[in-house]
């Protein structure tokens, strides 16, 4: 009856009550930041003393925090096009395939996301002193690139295993070029796949702190990497303003995700 | 009949070690209905599919009007094919996916639509046009495939056992549907099944598929009333074996002897045998004919279960040696009253509706 | 490598084509990024963990030999092992519920921890340096309620990392000990009442073995996660109780030292890609991405 809930009796009062607090530990302290970020104490004090929206014009009047949001944006939108394009290619390449080593092969384009981040941006960072792409903007997209194209390549061969390869042999005996039928008929019935691919593939560009710190110049810094220097000085309600801002773009995507995919469904 | 409509010549396909289909020659008249026939892994389908171009040869030709189709890939041989599996395009609608061939070929849409609209009245499917797939049963979903695969008026059909994934009863309801348009459009069907009932219901002529090779073609009563190989007899209707020993062989008939007690002579012999040989001997079980009186030209057997099956009546027995016979009669069949179990009965054959296959 | 491709063989009837894009092929570009930007990178960097500032092991002996890094070593085990722990015992149950919760509630749980996976990791950290500091909320709330005299130290030391690190890591044991345990058929476990166990002895003998096989894989993911893990530790933990990941990162930035560096790091790997060897070959799958 362990799994019936309406059967566990006072059991069922433990689990809520463990289920509320940590739903709590994990909703407040975002809560928290969002309110903090309204108020008026330098010192974070909490409750807030008085309400303003100092910390924001703070924040949107000092360039330095502007450019590095736009670069950052620049880096994520270029790492989600080249990611779900090189995605969709080596995806149908594994699914496809009958060659020896697939797995072997898939496997090892899936490591950049299980080894830790710090190892490869310690590597990164020495090659890429010695062949000068430290600190540009192609550096930080092949950084990202190889961080987020496992979550591509991984979400869209799940959705290709999902999806009858019965149904391109189809189209293609209806006269459509084996590409032809891809794009028309593969491709809108893996969509799902494509997406989760591209906002993995952007959250994880966007969002990316380790690598970015080490390829980071003066001239050229992310969002995280301003973030993450200012941290280092001091706790500044103006880094409570820039994450509300990451939070409201947090819940605006969970809004799109939500609408795509019963978009997608119906 | 035209025959050199669609001919396959010498088809053969290798996977490594594995031979799948063996030199497979086959000849298809236009308009004609032809089965593959034969259990999984006989190179049924693997020859459909050399058809369609998903797989190519490793020897041998197929043409089309006398023209070679290997030269074609598969989006260009204006070919149509059913799958086993549902394979509409699950993001378009019922019309949409009549019209992909159409539009793919750059049709004007007043002649789409016009075609989208037959296509729907061919398989009686009128108003589901802006129906998902997803909303309609199996069923449908296999006759809206069955109007994708037609609406461009391909010369030859290909049907990769459609209703496989189907129950009993629907099946036999869409097989209906497929003679009827079979009828209707004249088309080349070459249908691929493992079910010898959907064969014989559907088809004009059976090729009879038994590990990479065609072991026999031809209609159904010929399958039934003549089977080439001990395989076409046994996958073609019910039959019994009786291992014989053969007395002497005649222009293709031989006499045996069957469990020590009983000749026969006359009887159709295929493969090789000579006289003294072992070969086994076929019967049909709605063909024997059961006495409960004593007959010197019956074979005696003891009467090990009786099963009824509605219409007919199912009665197991056992040779003295061990064989199991079976035989059917109608129900209410005077030889069965009164029968039980442990009963010595007698079975006679005429020597017309058995066959005897040497090694 | 060999690649044998149904396409790949070409026709006999047009001997002239040229060879034709295979399924290998297509993976082709992927795997020159991966070699160039991650394979060759990494080999490099381990190889200087033997060459520089002389050939030899010489870096290894400093780093195993020296307590200093035992200590940071010791530390990363230890917060790993914590973090995976608090995580397990928290996030069982938690999964549990969410598997049978019914479907509304359920939904706005997922979306929380959705919300909270999905937020930057920065703004995350940033909010529990806000909220452990020495006037922070939590000590005085501590305080209002007379629990304690002076402030507790609740940051920049092993404690604000390990509350910081549970943080991050509770969604990533909750999401697959919940699909592991939505699996598990209700009948099994009436099945269990029927045989005449209680309560107790249906958790313990029935669900925790069925929950077990999603219980270590999601242990192991979020130990080996955490034995990396760089910022959380970095800005919540203090410069005296360093983790492994900032350790490679100090001997990179501040010390420009690479070969210790190199070894530090192949110290890293060694121990993450153990970690995995041991769940792929108990577990068959891998079970990584959250998904």
């Amino acid at each position: 009856m362990l799994l019936n809930f309406d059967r566990l009796g006072w059991w069922k009062l433990v689990l809520i009550g463990i289920t509320l607090l940590t739903t709590a530990f994990l909703l407040l302290p975002i809560l928290f930041i969002a309110a903090l970020s309204f108020g008026s104490s330098q010192w974070l004090i909490f409750p807030p003393p008085a309400w303003t929206l100092r910390w924001y014009q703070e924040l949107l009047e000092d360039p330095r925090w502007l450019d590095s949001a736009w670069t950052s944006f620049r880096i994520a939108i270029i790492v989600t096009v080249l990611s779900v394009l090189l995605g969709l290619v080596t995806s149908f390449g594994l699914n496809r395939g009958r060659f020896l080593f697939r797995e072997a092969l898939k496997a090892l384009f899936l490591t950049p996301m299980i080894l830790p981040v710090v190892v490869l941006a310690v590597a990164l960072y020495a090659f890429f002193l010695q062949i000068g792409l430290n600190g540009t903007l192609t550096g930080f997209v092949i950084s990202h690139l190889v961080l987020a194209l496992p979550f591509s390549i991984l979400s869209i061969t799940n959705a290709l295993e999902g999806f009858d390869k019965s149904i391109e042999d189809a189209a293609v005996l209806c006269g459509a070029s084996p590409f032809e039928a891809k794009i028309r008929v593969t491709l809108p019935a893996i969509s799902h796949g494509v997406f989760s691919a591209a906002i993995f593939s952007f959250l994880t560009s966007w969002d990316e702190v380790v690598v970015a710190i080490f390829m980071a110049s003066p001239t050229l810094q992310t969002l995280p990497v301003k973030v993450w220097s200012t941290l280092r000085q001091d706790l500044t309600p103006v880094v409570a303003a820039a994450s509300t801002l990451l939070i409201l773009l947090t819940v605006l995507l969970m809004v799109l995700v939500a609408i795509v995919r019963k978009g997608l469904k119906s | 009949m035209n025959r050199s409509f669609l001919q396959i010549r010498g088809i053969r396909k290798e996977y490594g070690p594995v031979t799948a289909v063996q030199d497979v020659t086959l000849d298809v008249a236009q308009g004609e209905f032809l089965t593959f026939l034969g259990p999984s892994g006989s190179g049924k389908s693997t020859t459909l599919y050399i058809l369609a171009g998903f797989e190519n040869p490793t020897r041998g030709d197929i043409l089309l009007n006398g023209e070679t189709l290997l030269a074609t890939p598969s989006h260009k041989r204006n070919i149509g094919m059913v799958f086993q599996r549902y394979t509409l395009f699950p993001h378009l609608s019922v019309g949409e996916n009549i019209a992909f061939p159409l539009k793919v070929r750059r049709l004007p849409k007043v002649e789409i639509d016009a075609k989208v609209s037959a296509m729907l009245k061919l398989v009686r499917l009128e108003g589901f046009e802006d129906r998902k797939p997803a909303q309609m049963s199996g069923g449908q979903q296999q006759r809206v495939a069955l109007a994708r695969a037609l609406a461009y008026d391909p010369p030859v059909l290909l049907m990769d056992e459609p209703l496989s994934a189907l129950d009993k009863k629907l099946r036999e309801e869409i097989q209906h549907e497929i003679r009827r348009i079979h009828q209707q459009t004249e088309v080349t069907i070459l249908y691929v099944t493992h079910d010898q009932e959907e064969a014989l219901r559907l088809s004009d002529r059976i090729a009879v598929f038994s590990k990479g090779v065609i072991d026999q073609i031809g209609t159904g009563p010929e399958l039934y009333a003549n089977p080439a190989t001990r395989f076409v007899a046994e996958f073609i209707g019910d039959s019994d074996f009786l291992p014989c020993d053969v007395v002497s062989t005649v222009n293709g008939r031989a006499e045996i002897a069957v469990c020590d007690s009983m000749t026969v002579s006359n009887i159709p012999l295929h493969g090789t045998a000579s006289s003294g040989s072992k070969a086994a001997l076929m019967l049909r079980p709605e063909r024997l004919l059961l006495s409960k009186t004593k007959s010197d030209i019956g074979l005696p057997v003891t009467v090990s279960d009786i099963t009824f099956l509605g219409n007919n009546v199912h009665v197991a027995t056992k040779t003295r040696k061990g064989n199991v016979l079976s035989v059917r009669l109608p129900f209410g069949h005077e030889a069965i009253s009164g029968l039980n179990r442990g009963d010595a009965v007698w079975l006679r054959f005429d020597a017309g509706s058995a066959h005897v296959f040497g090694q | 490598m060999v690649s044998q491709t149904e396409t790949g063989s070409g026709r006999p009837y047009s001997p002239a084509q040229v060879r034709r894009l295979t399924d290998f092929d297509l993976t082709l570009p992927a795997l020159g990024l991966l070699i160039l930007f991650f394979v060759l990178p990494v080999a490099m960097l381990l190889t200087r963990s033997v060459t520089e500032p002389v050939p030899g092991l010489g870096n290894y002996a400093e780093l195993l030999g020296s307590s200093t890094y035992l200590r940071i070593f010791a530390n990363t085990f230890i917060v790993s092992g914590l973090v995976t722990l608090v995580s397990l015992l928290i996030g069982f149950p938690v999964a549990w519920a969410l598997a049978i919760m019914p479907n509304r509630a359920a939904s706005i749980v997922f979306a929380i921890l959705l919300l909270s996976m999905w937020t930057n990791l920065l703004a995350r950290t940033y909010a529990w340096m806000v909220l452990l500091q020495r006037t922070g909320v939590i000590n005085k709330m501590l305080l209002g309620m007379g629990l304690i005299d002076t402030p507790l130290p609740l940051v920049n030391n092993l404690t604000g990392v390990t509350i910081g690190m549970t943080y991050i890591m509770l969604p990533f044991i909750i999401l697959p000990l919940y699909g592991v345990i939505r699996k598990i058929d209700p009948a099994i476990l009436q099945a269990a009442a029927l045989c005449g166990a209680n309560r107790w002895q249906s958790l313990v003998r029935v669900l925790l073995p069925l929950a077990m096989p999603g219980m270590a894989a999601g242990a192991l993911m979020v130990f080996v996660m955490s034995l990396g893990y760089f910022v959380t530790p970095a800005l919540l933990g203090g410069t005296s109780n360093m983790m492994l990941a900032e350790l490679i990162a100090q001997f990179v930035q501040s010390l420009v030292n690479w070969g210790m560096g190199g070894a530090a790091a192949l110290v890293l790997l060694v121990v993450t890609l153990a970690l995995y060897a041991v769940q792929l070959r108990f577990f068959g799958t891998n079970r990584m991405g959250g998904r």
